[in-house]
């Protein structure tokens, strides 16, 4: 994905969600913060419980931890510039994932 | 990766704006913008049905970001704007965006005379204790002692306390959250948005860039971790003394009651004036 793409204005629907499959296991969450959008305020770093984030040289977040999301929404919630997007997934038995929805 | 049409959100902004939004990294506003859009969502209304006026300040920008009816207007007149919009269409939900300054010193008057109608409005006042746009001047509600560059020694004013002054101007619904609680923000917003009646939610924001910097009171993180350690909810303020209060944000509905709509009011008096004359 080109650095001009990734911004929600640019990207509308690519595809539509499946419906829900699985046993449902532990919620997990799918972390996509849109670099465009985001201003580095350092928010989402700070505060994470899961510290999914880590610091790049410039200030800016970057999703180090995906694993360690429990889709619990605080950056997404609390994102000033509304550049980040969590989406629910559930784990499945075999440690699979399918997309919980919003 | 792609499920970017899954987040509700981005439905209610105009994609032909420029993003990122106008206001400085990390400031709250963005995350009141947030705190309205999901609750709007919730409420399930049409965009068409929404309209959103504001002032003049930072707050002043968040109608240009969203993608319903709106009016940026002239400073301190988003809720006399309102009031004529919602007279001539009562259906439309109104929505005033507010800066502390704008809500209570420019349009001051507007605000304790919307309240004292009842008028069916919803008044968001995002108080940054600053005027934070024009380079941090003190406000109706900056902190006493705190410091503003048109206070250097220190403010001698006593701040507005806006929950206090709606419900004494006649607001029938009042309520206060923070920046930090931004779920409870939302939910709180979504009260006030249902409500008949004018309706006023102080959204306790934070202003790093002046006036975090002029008092020494660090980043937006620091800002806002400063609000989760001194903010709380109204019922665990009720146990607590005056001395342990102090300077506290106490969060939740200060009030709530039933009082006829202005609009309707106003309907009412037509439809009687109307029969008086088809009688004549």
């Amino acid at each position: 994905m080109s650095e001009e793409q990734d911004s929600p204005q640019a990207v509308a629907a690519e595809e539509t969600a499946p419906a829900p499959t699985g046993r449902k296991k532990r919620r997990r969450g799918r972390v996509h913060v849109f670099d465009n959008w985001c201003k580095g305020c350092g928010i989402c770093i700070a505060f994470c419980p899961q510290h999914v984030y880590e610091m790049d040289e410039d200030g800016r977040p970057v999703v180090a931890h995906e694993d360690q999301c429990t889709a619990c929404h605080w950056c997404d919630v609390h994102c000033p510039d509304l550049a980040i997007v969590v989406t629910d997934v559930e784990e499945d038995a075999d440690g699979g994932t399918t997309d919980a929805g919003q | 990766m792609r499920r970017y049409e899954e987040n509700r959100m981005y439905r209610y902004l105009r994609r032909h704006k420029k993003f990122p939004n106008v206001w400085c990294p990390g400031c709250g506003i963005g995350i009141v913008m947030g705190a309205l859009i999901r609750a709007i969502d919730r409420l399930g209304w049409e965009k068409d049905d929404i309209a959103m006026v504001s002032g003049i300040g930072c707050s002043g920008r968040m109608p240009v970001y969203m993608d319903f009816n709106t009016m940026h207007t002239t400073h301190g007149r988003a809720l006399a704007f309102a009031t004529g919009l919602k007279m001539v269409k009562p259906k439309m939900h109104v929505i005033a965006i507010m800066g502390d300054g704008d809500a209570l010193a420019i349009g001051g008057n507007h605000f304790i005379h919307a309240a004292r109608r009842n008028i069916g409005i919803t008044a968001i006042v995002i108080n940054n204790s600053i005027y934070g746009m024009t380079g941090g001047q003190y406000s109706p509600t900056t902190p006493t002692g705190s410091l503003a560059t048109t206070a250097p020694y220190g403010n001698i004013d006593q701040p507005f306390p806006i929950c206090e002054l709606a419900i004494a101007a006649g607001a029938t619904f009042v309520a206060r959250g923070t920046v930090y609680h931004a779920v409870e923000l939302d939910r709180l917003i979504e009260k006030a948005l249902v409500h008949e009646g004018f309706s006023v939610v102080e959204a306790v924001s934070y202003c790093h860039t002046t006036f975090g910097r002029i008092n020494k009171l660090g980043t937006a993180v620091d800002m806002l971790r400063w609000q989760k350690e001194n903010s709380v909810t109204r019922e665990a303020a009720a146990k607590m003394t005056p001395e342990q209060l102090q300077g506290k944000i106490v969060r939740g509905i200060f009030h709530e009651r039933e009082l006829p709509e202005y609009t309707a009011a106003y309907a009412k008096i037509i439809e009687q004036a109307m029969a008086a004359q088809r009688k004549a």
